[in-house]
């Protein structure tokens, strides 16, 4: 085999120069070059090298610009004519002309409406998340502010600190608070629990809500000094809760052990950040003790900008704000801050770049198709080859042929277009039900809209043209005497284009095949992630003590005491305990933590600990693993020394080497708490979290009236559901329960949004294999058929079927290797996008990275040798006797 | 317009300019009007082979130039096509180079160049 050398790429690459300038120039454009070459090679291998890249460029820049000369040629070779008539002309012809080969525009149309149908439906998703507006009264403006605490940003608000800024700042139309939390309802046949939402008057008119009936809430009657028990009922709640009462403003309703009266109801579907409440209650009633003082971190606050203020502006206004409160009130507001984030960027934030990532992927796939498209084309071409010649004998101008075609393919990609829309409106219920619960807009509204069907024709003629374009400049660039010469003709020219689509189609596969091969190595990896506990057969709930009537820490811990009692005493329960906040339940509250004998640091700077109540067996229920020293016990109560469980990583991080047991550390307000124990870490919010520094105290010695049941269960968790409300109703008939859930659902539930972009990507790698597959075995088949006379020679000079075999597969190889090479570079630049998508991989994964590349080796390589074989079998006399 | 209006091929490319000038000293083959064009501006003009050659087309169409039908010396390489200037080509030369000419006679009245590097 000769080397591949610079001179002979040089001679390659002249190829793609027009004919006529190619055939006058290339034997003196390859001489001159290599005189070029041994003249630099004189002074060095540096200096030959530069000349080489300089020669490359030139030849890339004389391959445009006489290929636009060229066309700029043929353009006035062709006799003016009324373009509209060509256009209508163009039409008729292609209509026809497609209509004549059925059998191809049927599997090219098909094709084409799988890659636009599939586009269109992604793009209907991304449209209603991250392109059309928020559903609220001009959106743009509107933001959530977060409390900052030193690093840890997007914590709650101080309610006095929102005062304040209401005060002071210029940037803002509106401020508004707001904090959702669970309602008791009681009065009805039994205690009801609704989503409330503690709001302020001025958070009504930032979200802009609208009532239907009745008022919204006055300034005077959700300030904390001049508070009313007023109440907004949403149409929804009305509708569902209230059985849609005529007379239900001015009704009674008793909350929380409170009568508020219902005022207004809201219009439907209203809209409110974080989700609708069912009733919505004065600011001044939220029931958590404390809640509204100084330093305390109670509510949310959502604003509204004003006209022509940017973010930023908004952002230094706070900014400027927090610094002058940390002066004015050092004790409470040292090292905090405020952020602002847009609505729009909270909402659909962490979405945007997975569903790109999902966009991108079926756009690839769409390119795919193209390029498959465009080789059906182009193996169609050899056969028209004569019919065009014959148009461009009887005076049909290059360019006038090659906007023939392309009208044809746009067409034909129309036609596609329209099937591939019907198609996405199929596709979209079952796309909702599985991408709706990943979003982050309640019933996102995924609907065929205007915008959506512009997309989806756009796509349609865009890709109409990518994959006419091949063919159409093929078919301009026909040799009329020599076609109507040949009776076949044409083919063995085409090949080069057709290797090259085969390749771009391989190339890109590898790249979706890569994308889902690291996905779903991402994802195993999140799947065996140990939460640190034992997620089978365990039932979780929640509930919240009315503070009205438990309003002693004493009257708390006792219902607590009895109601574990009583669901240990459900048959089929093996162990049940109460916790404040229960694994991947999204609560949970953390504290800056305090040493003892340590000098106080500064509040922002402190390790955070996440702080737990629960009641004793929580470990055992959860299966969690006691390191050293003891569990919590039933004589851990209020009176008795305060005594506090950490978990592995706080006690080896704050005292490696040491035992932790016996040593004192603080949290929050509260006083020093003694450690008793450790026990295994575990994961709290999600499973890719970094481990947080966890501890664990009695719920007798921190009673808070918000709790989850844990039970584990003999048998399928859900079932128990109703024997655990009944336990919790031996003990207090009035308390509602929810949100029943088995650990299991929730364990699934973290790793879901990453399922379905695994299993999008990897359909649409499927699909992309499958398309490119095809085409490799399609081209080899063709150049099969063209060589079958030479085969035919060679097989009756006496070459053996495997040498046969051995040739065509080699040319099937040379394709395959560099498609390789093209995808793994395509592929590697590529999975820097995925990185953020990633977890205990790395985008580089060179497993996956292996795998996939083996995987597309080995199917092209058998997509080869059928026709190997084929070629292997050709008859020498019938391949002679052949024309 | 006259396709033998010298007056409109002005203004030339810097390629085409040169490969003219190279083409006054007689007749030329391709890599020797590189060759010539390189020495006579010490290297600060060069051409790739691309350049020459899609030059060398469009000056050909022009009728700026014309391949020379000889009998080519003997050890010469036998690819090579040899070039002349046309009496066409000898107009639009001498038009551009008025044309420059005015450019630096105007130039130096400014003092573009400063008084000590005036030519």
């Amino acid at each position: 085999m000769r080397r591949l050398s610079y001179e002979r790429a040089y001679a390659a690459a002249l190829r793609l120069l027009p004919d006529a300038f190619r055939e006058r120039f290339a034997d003196e454009m390859i001489d001159f070059a290599a005189r070029r070459i041994d003249r630099a090679r004189r002074r060095g291998p540096i200096a030959a090298l530069i000349e080489r890249v300089r020669l490359a460029g030139d030849l890339g820049t004389t391959i445009c610009r006489e290929w636009f000369a060229e066309w700029k040629q043929s353009d006035t070779d062709s006799p003016p004519t009324d373009n509209m008539d060509n256009f209508l002309q163009d039409v008729r012809f292609g209509v026809r002309s497609l209509a004549r080969r059925p059998g191809f525009s049927i599997i090219a149309a098909v094709t084409i409406a799988l890659g636009i149908g599939a586009n269109t439906a992604i793009f209907s998703v991304v449209n209603a998340v991250l392109i059309r507006p928020l559903p609220y009264h001009d959106p743009d403006r509107l933001a959530l502010i977060w409390g900052t605490q030193g690093k840890t940003g997007q914590q709650g608000v101080v309610y006095a600190d929102y005062l304040d800024w209401r005060a002071r700042s210029h940037s803002f139309a509106e401020f508004g608070a707001f904090r959702g939390q669970s309602v008791t309802l009681t009065g009805g046949e039994s205690p009801e629990r609704l989503i409330g939402d503690f709001v302020s008057s001025s958070f009504l008119r930032v979200i802009d809500l609208k009532v239907s009936q009745g008022r919204a809430f006055t300034d005077a009657e959700t300030e904390v000094a001049t508070k009313a028990p007023v109440a907004i009922v949403t149409y929804e709640a009305w509708q569902t809760r209230f059985g849609g009462d005529r007379n239900m403003l001015g009704k009674p309703l008793t909350l929380n052990g409170t009568t508020f009266t219902v005022v207004g109801i809201t219009a439907p579907h209203p809209q409110v950040p974080l989700g609708a409440p069912d009733v919505m209650v004065p600011i001044g009633y939220y029931p958590n003790a404390h809640g509204l003082d100084r330093g305390v971190r109670g509510i949310l606050v959502a604003a509204r900008l004003k006209p022509g203020v940017s973010f930023d502006a908004a952002q230094r206004d706070l900014a400027t704000i927090m610094k002058q409160l940390e002066q004015e009130y050092p004790a409470t507001n040292a090292s905090t801050g405020a952020e602002i984030i847009s609505l729009r960027e909270y909402l659909v934030g962490n979405v945007r770049e997975s569903l790109l990532i999902i966009l991108a992927a079926v756009a690839v796939v769409l390119l795919i198709a193209c390029a498959n498209v465009a080789n059906l084309q182009l193996a169609r071409g050899a056969a028209r080859a004569r019919e065009l010649s014959v148009r461009a004998a009887l005076g049909a101008g290059r360019r006038r042929l090659a906007q023939q075609l392309l009208t044809e393919s746009v067409l034909l990609s129309l036609v596609g277009g329209i099937l591939g829309i019907a198609l996405a409106l199929a596709l979209r219920k079952g796309l909702a039900t599985l991408i709706a619960p990943q979003l982050p807009i309640d019933e996102p509204d995924i609907r065929l809209d205007l915008p959506v069907m512009l997309f989806a024709l756009g796509t349609s003629m865009v890709t109409g043209l990518l994959f006419g374009i091949a063919p159409a400049w093929k078919a301009s660039r026909t040799d009329i005497t020599e076609m109507l010469r040949s009776r076949i003709g044409g083919g063995v020219r085409h090949g080069i284009t057709r290797s090259v689509l085969v390749v771009v189609q391989l190339a890109f596969s590898l790249v979706l095949l890569a994308t889902a091969g690291l996905l779903t190595r991402s994802l195993q990896a999140l799947q065996s992630v140990d939460p640190g506990f034992d997620g089978r057969n365990l039932l979780t709930a929640q509930f919240r003590l009315p503070a009205t009537r438990y309003n002693s820490p004493e009257k708390i811990t006792e219902m607590f005491e009895r109601t574990t009692a009583e669901l240990r005493s459900i048959p089929g329960v093996e162990a049940a305990a109460l916790v404040r906040a229960s694994p991947l339940s999204q609560n949970g509250e953390s504290y800056p933590v305090l040493f003892e004998g340590e000098k106080p640091v500064k509040t922002g700077d402190a390790p955070m600990i996440q702080i737990n109540s629960v009641t004793p067996g929580y470990f055992a229920t959860m299966r969690i693993p006691i390191v050293s020293g003891r569990d919590l016990s039933a004589t851990d109560r209020g009176d008795a020394p305060h005594v506090i469980v950490v978990n592995k990583s706080f006690a080896e991080r704050t005292w490696p080497g040491q035992t932790a047991i016996g040593k004192r550390i603080q949290f929050g307000e509260e006083g020093l708490w003694t450690i008793v124990g450790v026990v295994g870490d575990t994961k709290h919010y999600t499973l890719n979290e970094p481990q947080l520094l966890q501890g664990y105290v009695a719920h007798a010695q921190r009673p808070q009236i918000f709790t989850s049941i844990v039970v584990r269960t003999k048998g399928n968790p859900t079932d128990y559901a109703r024997a655990v409300r009944e336990a919790v109703w031996r003990v207090d008939r009035d308390q509602p329960i929810w949100r029943f859930r088995s650990m299991e659902q929730d364990l699934s539930g973290v790793v879901q949004s990453k399922k379905t972009m695994m299993w999008l990507t990897g359909l649409f790698a499927l699909v992309a294999l499958v398309v490119a597959v095809v085409g490799v075995y399609g081209v080899l088949s063709y150049t099969v058929a063209q060589r079958t006379q030479e085969v035919g020679i060679r097989i009756a000079l006496g070459a053996d079927a495997g040498r046969v075999r051995r040739m065509v597969i080699g040319d099937g190889l040379r394709l395959v290797a560099v498609a390789l090479v093209v995808g793994l570079v395509l592929s590697l630049g590529a999975s820097r996008f995925l990185r953020n998508q990633l977890f205990g991989i790395a985008a580089t994964d060179t497993l996956t990275f292996v795998a996939v590349t083996a995987v597309l080796g080995v199917v092209a390589l058998l997509a080869c040798y059928i026709p190997a074989r084929r070629a292997s079998r050709v008859d020498p006399l019938v391949a002679l006797r052949m024309d | 317009m006259s396709p033998r209006d010298p007056a409109t091929q002005l203004p030339l490319t810097p390629a085409v300019l040169h490969i003219l000038l190279a083409l006054t000293g007689g007749e030329r083959h391709g890599y020797a009007i590189a060759a010539e064009v390189e020495e006579t501006t010490s290297g600060s003009v060069r051409m790739g082979p691309g350049t020459l050659y899609g030059s060398i087309q469009r000056m050909l169409d022009a009728g700026l130039i014309e391949e020379v039908s000889r009998k080519r010396p003997r050890e010469d390489d036998e690819r090579r096509r040899y070039y002349r200037l046309t009496g066409f080509g000898q107009r639009v030369l001498e038009l551009e180079v008025q044309r420059l000419d005015r450019v630096v006679r105007v130039a130096k009245r400014k003092h573009v160049l400063g008084d000590a590097g005036a030519v």
